[in-house]
């Protein structure tokens, strides 16, 4: 109580003081030494490399321009993305849960397919499939659907990987518990395992949502029309690269922090229901 | 199938060991600079208050979430037209994935410093032991134990990453190839090849990777 009356007896003027000094003091420390060099550092790097005429002269208004294509192209990429990683899921986890089987060959040959997929670049995948598979096998795909191929083959192997994680991440005493109870293979799996094997593989998919996204961007070098090459299209057409690749790559940014933002919550959420 | 022309590869052995030598450069000098970014953007973010921070953090948050795709793109064909600098193909390979590279290593020496079991720094402290000796003898050799299969990891990624430095015309392995390819179509073999060239290099080092991994699992438990 004493303390309340110890307040009020502070006259405004002293107050305002305080809170000045306060306010002056917090500056100070969000201003320490090493931000205070690194900020000189940019700023002068700012000044002397870049020609602020032309940034000036810089015309954003051509991104308005372009919007609907621009619109549509990161609808591509974001659709394209999600139908290689749903693919990718299912064929990963019946991957994963093939490799629980005791067929010695079968665990070889899936191990193989995994291991090749996840130890090559998307880059080289991407033209295999695009002009080298058609000599395989005959059927010459369209640039759409051999991007789509290739992200779907690269993460179904990646989502075998995090899947075989994530079932070895279920407790023994579920195995164990599914062992006494002789529950059917269906039910052992669909509703033992598979909901807790996804749990923890929640956050390794967020990853690698990002990962794919910033990987279609790749898809450009096909000429698929997804955002990457709708941009490159447009940027050449109106030479403006510099406003039309800056948006793109913040758009990029956004989608991404987006996603990171919903597995975050989607990672909080199923852990607060036990 | 069609024949396989072993023949078309082997015949370009030179020019594909070129494109490999390019890069091998690409991914090493990369990840050295990569590495001092890295450090340097972890160790703001763990130790500075304030701005520090927020701008080691908006540095990781933004090279991780642009495509090294357009973040190369970016830097061949606008940044001559902001600056006075015309970078090589080369150079602007170097930057990007120097930059993407920082930022990712940034992440991993960060989850590796916070991995160290907060007990360990609290009983150095309590002892009485300076803060550059807890960093230097508790901190540090414990924090690189855990970090060492996600950097092999960072390194394998960085040997992806560089196959994109071929879109803006860098003579690594890809674009030899694919240069080679267009002139006799053999599509299917070259790229089988340069395949297998990164199989042979990203193999190992996820092996490696995963094996240092159960060593530590085992350790901890």
């Amino acid at each position: 109580m004493s303390f309340t009356f110890v307040q009020a007896d502070i006259c405004p003027v002293d107050q305002a003081s305080h809170m000045k000094d306060h306010v002056s003091k917090r500056i100070l420390r969000w201003l320490d030494p090493g931000s205070v060099l690194l900020l000189a550092a940019i700023v002068v790097g700012l000044y002397n490399f870049i020609d602020w005429s032309r940034v000036a002269s810089l015309d954003f208004s051509i991104v308005i321009t372009y919007w609907r294509p621009l619109t549509t192209a990161a609808a591509m990429t974001i659709s394209i993305t999600a139908t290689a990683l749903i693919l990718g899921l299912l064929i990963g986890v019946g991957l994963a849960v093939l490799l629980e089987l005791p067929i010695g060959p079968l665990r070889y040959i899936i191990n193989i397919y995994i291991e090749l997929w996840r130890n090559t670049p998307l880059i080289v995948q991407l033209f295999w499939v695009h002009f080298g598979l058609p000599a395989l096998t005959g059927v010459s795909t369209t640039a759409y659907q051999s991007g789509l191929l290739a992200l779907t083959l690269q993460s179904s192997a990646y989502l075998a990987d995090i899947a075989r994680a994530g079932i070895q991440a279920v407790p023994k005493g579920q195995w164990d518990a599914i062992k006494a109870l002789s529950l059917p293979g269906r039910t052992k799996w669909l509703e033992v395992i598979l909901p807790q094997a996804l749990k923890v593989m929640i956050p390794p998919l967020g990853n690698l949502a990002v990962s794919f996204l910033n990987g279609s961007a790749l898809l450009g070098v096909l000429n698929v029309g997804e955002l990457m090459t709708v941009s490159a299209k447009i940027s050449d057409y109106t030479s403006k690269p510099v406003e039309i690749m800056t948006v793109v790559a913040l758009l990029y940014l956004t989608i991404n922090l987006i996603t990171t933002h919903f597995t975050n919550r989607l990672e909080r959420f199923t852990q607060r229901r036990p | 199938m069609i024949s396989f022309n072993t023949d078309e590869i082997v015949r370009n052995l030179p020019e594909l060991w070129i494109g490999l030598q390019y890069t091998l450069v690409l991914v090493f000098v990369s990840l050295a600079v990569g590495t001092v970014i890295g450090l340097a953007a972890c160790l703001g973010r763990l130790l500075g208050r304030g701005l520090l921070s927020t701008l080691c953090t908006g540095y990781t948050t933004i090279f991780r979430g642009i495509p090294e795709t357009v973040l190369m793109f970016w830097l061949y064909y606008c940044a001559p037209l902001l600056g006075g600098v015309r970078p090589s193909s080369m150079a602007a390979a170097l930057v990007a994935m120097s930059l993407y590279l920082g930022a990712m290593l940034s992440e991993v020496f960060r989850g590796g410093i916070l991995a160290v079991p907060k007990g360990q720094t609290e009983a150095a402290r309590s002892l009485g032991i300076p803060e550059v000796w807890v960093w230097i003898n508790v901190i540090l050799p414990q924090a690189f134990r855990i970090v060492i299969p996600p950097l092999i990891g960072v390194a394998a990624l960085a040997v992806k990453v560089s196959g994109i430095a071929s879109t803006i015309g860098v003579t690594e392995l890809v674009y030899q190839a694919n240069i080679i390819a267009g002139q006799s179509y053999r599509y299917f073999e070259l790229f089988t090849a340069v395949g297998l060239f990164y199989f042979m290099i990203l193999f190992p080092m996820s092996m490696l990777a995963k094996r240092y991994e159960r060593k530590l699992a085992m350790r901890t438990r």
